[in-house]
């Protein structure tokens, strides 16, 4: 196990030492302050106008957790999955293309065990970006309103309008926080299964990107409806059911349930791939 | 005691191409052993499959008496390795390139790095991202993180290429102090024979994916005995040699088997009114094997 981990170490070394892994963070900067000026500015009439009409205290419930959930939910899926793709992308199939790869199983370990170190790096980033967008979302928040009111979770698409206290509120925002950075690693996922096949990794990115625009479009489409069961851009809207008053727990578990098991399947397929491969320049 | 043994490679690549035809040969404990082979003759797929890079259609590696193809790690823990261009982390450190490789063998100790940086000449520069690095500097750090795990054996493929006349000579040295001090067993895969010829005790030729020779580089060791005919009368000398059950190839050489001795060839070449211009000791040379299994 503690091998396990320096190996998973020195994979986070690697990744964290490349300048392309920090493009994600400096964007989602850049795009929150651009958002939050733009809500402060001409979105919090919006805000005023939902939450009066609820009957409740706009100036309460106009803060940091609300502006960041806007943001988050605005941005995570489709920004944070570019990001997200662009580095499981390039996760197997860079190192290959770059020779990398022969090094590394010049040693003493097999491809399961690299695959797998791999794999939870990308799983590691995911986490880890999804995490920054929440807080660093919310710091800006802070920065706009202050510490302190009330949270407005509202998800029109789930059906989700509530209100929280402070404390309530900051819980649930850590617990949306949290599930948003498993869903995903769905995303991840996929970007993992395309890196280990045997094509250049932007077309890996690419493909994933393609997979998981691909799923979204179908998902809003209304002849999809039977079938949204089938699509994994379904199960990771239900990371947003955290924020109900009373969750549905059972439907959360259920697509988390699907969300794992499609990130074995993918991880599997990838490992399927890769494993059978000849590596020679 | 064979530390390293192939055993009936077979290798078809998608295209439909042969790259290996029932290929096996083995390294002994303390050797170094060239393999040779033309460009395309499958010397980098007999490493790659004796890495695990590549999966073979038949016959399998063992390296210390672990198949590569069925116990991978236990059979890669004995060696450390160079397959193909050196390809390092160029926005890591030196160090730190060689301390994320290690970590895949499950192996670190931080003296012994030091000392291994410092045996190949790289202590000034191991805190200098790979990025900057010289090609001579790359191979150097190569030969670092394959000697890190403290194998048994050296796979080196083409470690030379692309180095200057320098560094050639250089890695000359090294490797063969590696034999001498450390006992080390090398596999090296070059197309430089007079390397080749320098370093190795034995060597294998491939040619177009099967092996033409397994055997001692010539002039090392070697117990045979050759002497050269140079005259106009060659052909009457190639008489006189089949009388003595002598078989003299069309460059005038022949191999004398033990105890017959050079003077008693030169007597009867003499008697036979031969014109002979020179007799000579004949050395044959790794070119000339070569070639000659090339022409076969």
């Amino acid at each position: 196990m503690f091998l396990f981990l320096q190996q998973w170490r020195a994979e986070c070394v690697k990744l964290l030492a490349r300048k392309r892994t920090y493009l994600g963070f400096a964007a989602f900067l850049a795009l929150e302050a651009a958002v939050l000026s733009l809500v402060h500015i001409k979105g919090a009439t919006y805000f005023k106008t939902l939450i009066t009409r609820q009957g409740q205290v706009f100036d309460e419930y106009y803060s940091a957790p609300t502006l960041a959930l806007i943001l988050l939910m605005a941005s995570v899926f489709l920004l944070g999955g570019i990001y997200i793709t662009l580095v499981s992308g390039d996760i197997v199939a860079k190192e290959n293309e770059d020779g990398h790869m022969r090094m590394l199983l010049a040693r003493p370990i097999s491809r399961f065990r690299l695959l797998l170190v791999k794999f939870l790096t990308c799983v590691g980033y995911t986490v880890f970006l999804v995490q920054f967008i929440a807080w660093s979302a919310f710091s800006m928040g802070l920065l706009v309103t202050g510490w302190g009111g009330g949270f407005f979770a509202f998800m029109p698409e789930l059906g989700i309008a509530a209100f929280y206290d402070w404390s309530a509120g900051m819980g649930k925002y850590f617990t949306i926080s949290l599930s948003l950075s498993y869903a995903m690693i769905t995303v991840a996922g996929i970007g993992f299964m395309m890196s280990c096949m045997p094509i250049k990794p932007a077309a890996a990115t690419i493909g994933a990107l393609s997979y998981m625009l691909i799923d979204f479009i179908l998902r809003n489409m209304g002849f999809m409806e039977d079938y949204k069961h089938l699509l994994f851009t379904y199960h990771i809207q239900a990371a947003g059911r955290v924020l109900a008053e009373e969750p549905q727990w059972p439907v959360i578990i259920r697509s988390f349930t699907v969300l794992g098991a499609m990130n074995l399947t993918f991880f599997m397929i990838g490992f399927g791939i890769f494993d059978s491969r000849d590596l020679k320049s | 005691m064979a530390l390293l043994e192939v055993q009936h490679l077979t290798k078809q690549w998608k295209a439909g191409k042969l790259a290996l035809d029932d290929v096996g040969f083995s390294v002994q404990s303390g050797e170094i052993v060239g393999l040779l082979g033309h460009n395309g003759a499958g010397k980098s797929t007999v490493m790659g499959i004796m890495l695990g890079m590549i999966h073979p259609d038949q016959g399998q590696v063992s390296i210390g008496g672990y198949s590569v193809q069925t116990q991978r790690a236990a059979a890669l823990r004995q060696i450390g390795a160079i397959y193909e261009a050196a390809a390092f982390y160029d926005y890591l450190t030196g160090w730190q390139n060689l301390k994320a490789l290690c970590s895949l063998s499950g192996y670190w100790d931080e003296a012994e790095a030091r000392r291994i940086v410092k045996l190949v000449q790289l202590h000034d520069r191991i805190d200098a991202k790979t990025g900057t690095y010289s090609h001579g500097m790359r191979q150097r750090l190569a030969l670092a993180q394959a000697l890190l795990p403290q194998p048994k054996c050296l796979l080196l493929d083409e470690p030379t290429d692309g180095l200057d006349p320098e560094g050639i000579t250089e890695f000359r040295e090294f490797i063969l102090r590696l034999r001498d001090e450390f006992g080390m067993t090398i596999l090296l895969n070059s197309h430089l024979l007079g390397e080749v010829e320098l370093m190795c005790d034995r060597c294998v030729i491939l040619r177009e994916g099967k092996k033409v020779y397994e055997g001692i580089v010539p002039g090392r060791g070697e117990k045979k005995v050759r002497y050269q005919l140079v005259s106009p009368d060659l052909q009457e000398g190639r008489v006189v040699c089949a009388r003595l059950e002598l078989k003299m190839d069309r460059e005038g050489i022949v191999e004398l088997p033990p105890p017959m001795e050079g003077h008693e060839v030169l007597r009867s070449l003499v008697e036979a009114a031969v014109r002979v211009e020179s007799w000579r000791p004949h050395k044959q040379s790794l070119e000339e094997l070569y070639l000659g299994m090339r022409r076969r």
